[in-house]
């Protein structure tokens, strides 16, 4: 057996170990899991082409992230250019079978998530559920750290207004602000 | 603490366990987010991308034989 061979084994093995949380920001980003998993599809074939511009022994997970989020983009680009109708891709998003959204509980989150930029959403998600620090989240997303914690914070007042809870809890490495509302509201 | 302390303050946090499926309304975004993507990792691996990593490791193979001859 070579070298490369071994290390293409790794290179599977570790693509397969992301490949769920991928998925994920895949159907986050998309909104509907049929689209997501076409992302995913294409993110894999990217990734694999270029396997030898991965630098082993670093983050692959950020590495394919940040594959899929430039396909992401380049595609509704592209898609916008066709269709030119901005209100349509919005509804799109929503003309769905209500098990697309999966749980039934999860539904109305799942719609209020929907309604968030496209911006504050990937933030949140990255920061929030995929479980990278701001800086990773900054690296993925090609911007400042203090761009994205500032995108975080809207995105997660917006989802407290749309679901009209309370926000105890905070996202992320971020515990600052939990702590000064439960001083402020504390008694 | 004796054990007989912490008996009772394991029963009083069993007390106040939350039960699965009743939500309280005031439920952090955080849980909720953190849910709701946690169930789509937990579908696990589609069949289609195992078959199709499949496919780009036997090309590979066939491309690496064909350079060795």
């Amino acid at each position: 057996m070579t070298m490369t061979e071994i290390d293409d084994r790794g290179f599977k093995r570790d693509l397969l170990a992301s490949l769920p949380n991928l998925r994920a920001f895949a159907v986050s980003l998309t909104g509907r899991h049929d689209k997501a998993d076409d992302l995913v599809q294409d993110t894999i074939m990217k990734a694999w082409a270029n396997q030898t511009s991965f630098t082993a022994g670093t983050n692959m997970r950020a590495w394919l992230f940040t594959i899929l989020r430039n396909e992401f983009y380049s595609q509704m680009r592209k898609r916008g250019r066709e269709v030119q109708d901005t209100d349509g891709l919005f509804s799109e998003r929503f003309s769905v079978h209500p098990e697309q959204y999966g749980r039934l509980d999860l539904q109305d989150f799942r719609k209020a998530l929907d309604k968030l930029p496209d911006d504050q959403r990937e933030a949140i998600i990255l920061v929030g559920a995929a479980g990278f620090a701001y800086e990773e989240a900054a690296t993925i997303c090609g911007c400042a750290v203090g761009t994205i914690k500032s995108r975080v914070s809207r995105a997660r007042s917006r989802l407290q207004e749309l679901l009209g809870v309370s926000g105890e809890g905070e996202f992320g490495p971020d515990a600052g602000h939990a702590a000064i509302t439960s001083r402020a509201f504390g008694g | 603490m004796s054990d007989e302390t912490r008996k009772k303050q394991d029963m009083t946090i069993s007390h106040h366990e939350i039960k699965p499926g009743s939500m309280p309304p005031n439920a952090s975004i955080s849980r909720k987010l953190r849910e709701f993507y946690d169930a789509v990792q937990e579908e696990g691996i589609p069949d289609r991308f195992l078959d199709l990593l499949e496919k780009l490791e036997e090309a590979e193979r066939n491309t690496n034989s064909v350079k060795v001859k």
